[in-house]
């Protein structure tokens, strides 16, 4: 660099120091023409013409000129030296590409460079730009917007022109409906697609090329993490009941946590959930829920507390009522007690107004909570039934059914109980899963589908991964059908039908395949694959909700860094 | 952590700088044993054989202040040789078992300030301690002691690593151990003491020494929810007796241990019971020893494809149900080699151990291992360099490097 940079400076010292003269050079200037604006490949309307000028400032006669198109493509027809008056002039054609073009002329020691902005020209094609061919949950909105480009002859994009669009019956809207071009030439909308699953058609048409464009997008069974709430690691996150857009998530010793998940009062979304408060029932230990209202004037909140136990020989743990009449401010107003045993999951048969609870080591227990409820409610007591006797008894849930309560036991497996107005009996079932211990339960479509635990072998070598299906006979009575097994779990925790009856949601912990499992039941006796959602350290419970349309799963992430996560599951419920 | 320990120790061995300087004191020792353990003590009816170091630790005493500022360091580094434990039958703690965890690199690091009422206390002795170490509580530790494997009640029978202020009063023959700890246990071998929790704990132990070379205690604890280091655990509450007796028989070094330990958790939901005797005797370079024990554990959901290991923290808080370890150990070590402060020890022991049911639950142990009864062989070097039976876990204030006598050493003055 420096052996170049030499001659350099030398030449601007000897020419700064020197005491020659410069030599006068005859001067060019736009006279007119410059600056104008026109369609490509049009000829400009007006000539361009340059004035040259000698020492003194007087026209010059005879001075050569050179035109060259020093951008745009475009073409100039010249006269090549100027007249009496130093004029010279040219016309110019416009080049096809659309923006700033530029023509540069130089005449004796002189030079000027006219500009002139090309439009472009009309439009004559339209094509698909972006957006076409995606696949999504039905009724998620598209990622990509749609987006078509307008050009004309020679391909550049044209703004302005009106594109509407229009979604197929029934797959899905758009929005907007109707737009026009910008500078780029394109016009988007967002298509949200339909409700089914399946091909969504969107149309595109542009009025002024009576062309029309198709788009086309899927709506696939997919499965969408929408929120991840951290739950303080006070022995974590267990069940989770979901309601009228209100989750009441039983965090053991953090109490309730009572979250706006859709309700629209304090503003929460099920990807957004807003905390209303939180509530330590005394005891703490806070396990499961059911939100009830009384019919009357009081909301009351069910907990379950599962207190420490050995399965299968002791438990412990009340119900703890909070009256959650003001979601904001709830208050614990009651308890049950039973010596000797624990209590775990809940139903409710709401218009008979009778809490059943399932028990650790005591089987299932019937509650009159009508009314007003406070104090101690031993007095309520309606019943309670050991289903599978003493020593064989730890009752994991409870449902009821087509008339039936049904209830399944870690120990003595599946039962269906009769129950007249709480007053509980043996109907059939029972000692039905002796190689496994058995877990929860949903009764749905004829069909009982209930869960195993698998803490530790009961028959060697088998987990507890499988979700056992039993057909109800004619007086709901259950027969076994089928089973899932599921490799890489060793307990299936939560179990749960949606409410249309169409999916089966199973959450699984403690194995490589931890997480939440979704099957069809297209076939109510024997499900078919559709989904899984790995959690890497497990999801003990999983509930379905039902917000806005849409279906939501929530899930208990624990043991390890324990959140309450909810994914989208609405494509699976079709 | 650090830091925090720091301002622990010297918050309560500050006004020790009132005295009179001494010259200092410092002393080294170290301990290792490689062995080789072989045990069908297995989950699913299999057999395993490891090869493992144990118990490889450094630890350095010191001493300041003519022995009024003492300090008690130990570094060790099975988290290094021994990451996922060690095969040992019927153990159990810290997310294992029938394996006996890692312990953390930072094993013990105490500050004491001994006798700090100095001849104003006449024949009271006085001594206030603090930093990571040993709750008063129970037992020697395992480590200290004849036999290579751990025993099964080692978390019934001692309470270790954690953050802890203790004082101890000695009068005459009789000493009174108060501290406080945190309750939580470790997970890993580089995790420290959660601070936030120190205090949550107690620990009570009141020793005797009625007669020459025997020393009987009683202790007792409230362990905060150990198992859970949030804090939302079910807690302990804990005794302990023993009688440990050690003198010369026929010229000859003797040993014997005898304890009991039991430990209620969840509010006595849980009942555990453990009761061990153990013994040593020189004859010449050999030395023969046994230990007896019978110690109840809590049996809990293991981790997925790895059935040493318990779910952590474990779900619910319920258990699968309790079983009852019978243990007998029988092994000898002869003396092979002693160069100035390096001893070479080769050692081999065999525990025959078996397992019932108690109570009810679950947890059916014959399922689990496809048997009942179990044996387990162990061979191994113990290397010790002037360490030879270091009692640990006492902060009494008494001089810090003479209270050892097994098992290695011949020479075994009083604690």
């Amino acid at each position: 660099m420096p052996r170049r940079v030499a001659p350099l400076l030398l030449c601007i010292l000897v020419a700064g120091c020197g005491g020659t003269t410069p030599p006068v050079s005859d001067s060019v200037a736009a006279t007119s023409g410059d600056v104008q604006t026109d369609t490509v490949a049009r000829v400009l309307p007006a000539p361009l013409v340059v004035t040259v000028r000698g020492q003194g400032g007087n026209p010059a006669t005879g001075v050569p000129v050179a035109w060259v198109v020093q951008s745009g493509g475009g073409s100039v027809a010249a006269t090549t030296v100027t007249d009496a008056s130093g004029q010279a002039s040219a016309t110019w054609t416009l080049g096809p590409i659309a923006g700033a073009q530029a023509v540069h002329v130089t005449a004796g020691g002189g030079s000027v460079t006219f500009t002139a902005t090309a439009l472009p020209d009309a439009p004559t094609q339209a094509s698909k730009n972006a957006g076409d061919k995606q696949n999504a949950a039905p009724g998620a909105a598209l990622p990509v917007p749609y987006a078509v480009l307008v050009q004309d002859r020679f391909g550049n994009p044209v703004p302005g022109v009106t594109v509407n669009w229009a979604a197929a019956a029934g797959q899905g809207s758009v929005s907007p409906a109707a737009g026009v071009t910008g500078a780029g030439g394109v016009a988007t909308t967002v298509h949200t697609l339909g409700p089914t699953l399946g091909d969504d058609t969107v149309t595109a048409t542009v009025p002024v090329l009576a062309v029309t464009l198709t788009f086309v997008s899927t709506g696939l069974r997919q499965v969408i993490l929408v929120a991840t709430v951290p739950i303080p690691a006070n022995y974590g996150i267990h069940d989770t009941f979901v309601r009228d857009g209100i989750a009441f998530v039983c965090a053991w010793n953090t109490g309730v946590m009572i979250f706006d998940v859709g309700n629209a009062t304090y503003g929460g979304s099920p990807s957004n959930p807003q905390r209303i408060t939180t509530i330590a029932t005394a005891g703490g230990e806070a396990h499961n829920a059911w939100w009830f209202w009384n019919g009357a004037s009081k909301q009351y909140l069910f907990v379950g507390q599962e207190g420490p136990g050995g399965i299968g020989s002791s438990s412990q743990g009340d119900i703890h009522v909070l009256d959650v009449s003001n979601l904001a401010s709830p208050v614990e107003v009651a308890t049950f007690h039973l010596p000797g045993a624990g209590t775990h999951n809940f139903w409710m048969d709401e218009s008979a107004k009778i809490l059943y609870a399932a028990y650790y080591n005591q089987g299932v227990v019937a509650l009159d909570v009508s009314g007003t409820l406070s104090g101690d409610l031993s007095a309520r007591l309606i019943d309670s039934l050991r289903i599978g006797g003493p020593g064989n008894t730890y009752t994991w849930g409870v449902q009821l059914y087509g008339g039936s309560l049904y209830a399944v036991d870690m120990l003595s497996g599946f039962w269906q109980l009769n129950t007249a107005a709480g007053h509980l009996s043996i109907a059939a079932g029972g000692n039905n899963v002796p190689e496994r211990y058995g877990s929860d339960l949903w009764v749905a479509n004829g069909y009982a589908y209930t869960g195993t635990w698998g803490g530790v072998f009961r028959t060697a070598n088998v987990t507890g991964n499988a979700v056992k299906i039993w057909q109800l006979g004619v007086g709901g009575a259950p027969t076994l059908v089928d089973s899932i097994i599921t490799t890489g779990i060793a307990t299936v925790s939560d179990v749960e039908v949606s409410s249309n009856g169409k999916l089966l949601m199973f959450s699984a912990e403690n194995g490589p395949n931890a997480g939440f499992h979704f099957y069809s039941l297209a076939d109510p006796a024997h499900p078919t694959f559709l989904y899984k959602y790995l959690v890497g350290t497990g999801v003990h419970t999983a509930t379905l909700g039902y917000i806005g349309g849409r279906v939501y799963a929530f899930g208990a992430k624990d043991p390890a860094s324990p959140a309450l996560i909810i994914l989208d599951v609405t494509s699976l419920t079709q | 952590m650090l830091r925090r320990l720091a301002v622990l120790c010297l918050s309560v061995t500050m006004p020790l700088g009132l005295c009179a300087a001494q010259r200092p004191s410092l002393h080294f020792s170290g301990q290792a044993i490689p062995l080789l353990t072989t045990s069908n003590a297995v989950p699913g009816g299999a057999s395993r054989s490891e090869a493992r170091m144990v118990q490889p630790v450094l630890m350095l005493e010191g001493a300041a202040l003519g022995d009024h500022l003492q300090l008690h360091a130990m570094g060790d580094f099975e988290g290094w040789t021994m990451e996922h434990g060690q095969l040992a039958t019927g153990a159990y703690g810290e997310g294992y078992y029938d394996r006996r965890h890692p312990h953390t690199y930072v094993h013990e690091l105490m500050l004491t300030g001994a006798d700090v009422l100095g001849p104003a206390g006449g024949r009271i002795v006085v001594s206030v301690s603090a930093g990571k170490g040993f709750a008063p509580f129970g037992t020697d530790d395992p480590m200290s002691r004849p036999v290579m494997l751990y025993p099964a009640n080692h978390h019934l029978a001692q309470i270790l690593e954690r953050a802890v202020a203790v004082a101890a009063v000695t009068a005459g023959p009789v000493t009174v151990e108060g501290g406080t700890f945190d309750g939580d246990e470790p997970e890993y071998p580089s995790q420290w003491p959660k601070w936030n929790r120190f205090g949550d704990s107690w620990a009570l132990r009141v020793s005797g020494r009625p007669v020459s070379g025997l020393e009987a205690q009683v202790s007792r604890a409230h362990v905060h929810s150990p198992e859970h280091r949030q804090g939302a655990g079910t807690d302990q509450e804990k005794w302990s007796a023993s009688a440990r007796w050690e003198r010369d028989v026929a010229g000859r070094p003797a040993y014997a241990l005898a304890e009991w330990a039991r430990t209620a958790e969840a509010g006595g939901a849980y009942l555990l019971h453990s009761a061990l005797v153990e013994g040593a005797y020189w004859l010449g370079r050999y030395r023969p020893y046994f230990r007896l024990e019978r110690t109840d554990r809590t049996e809990d959901q293991r981790v997925f494809g790895e059935p040493f290991q318990s779910v952590r923290p474990h779900l619910d808080s319920s258990i699968l149900g309790m079983t009852r370890w019978t243990i007998s150990t029988l092994g000898a070590q002869v003396l092979a080699w002693h160069r100035s402060a390096v001893s070479f020890g080769p050692t081999a022991e065999v525990a025959f151990a078996n397992v019932t049911k108690l109570g009810g639950g679950v947890f059916d142990p014959r399922v689990f291992y496809g048997r009942t009864s179990f044996t387990t062989l162990t061979v191994g070097v113990r290397v010790d360099w002037r360490m030879a039976g270091h009692r640990m876990g006492y902060y009494r204030g008494t001089p810090t490097h003479h209270e050892m006598t097994m098992p290695m050493d011949h020479d075994h003055p009083e604690p």
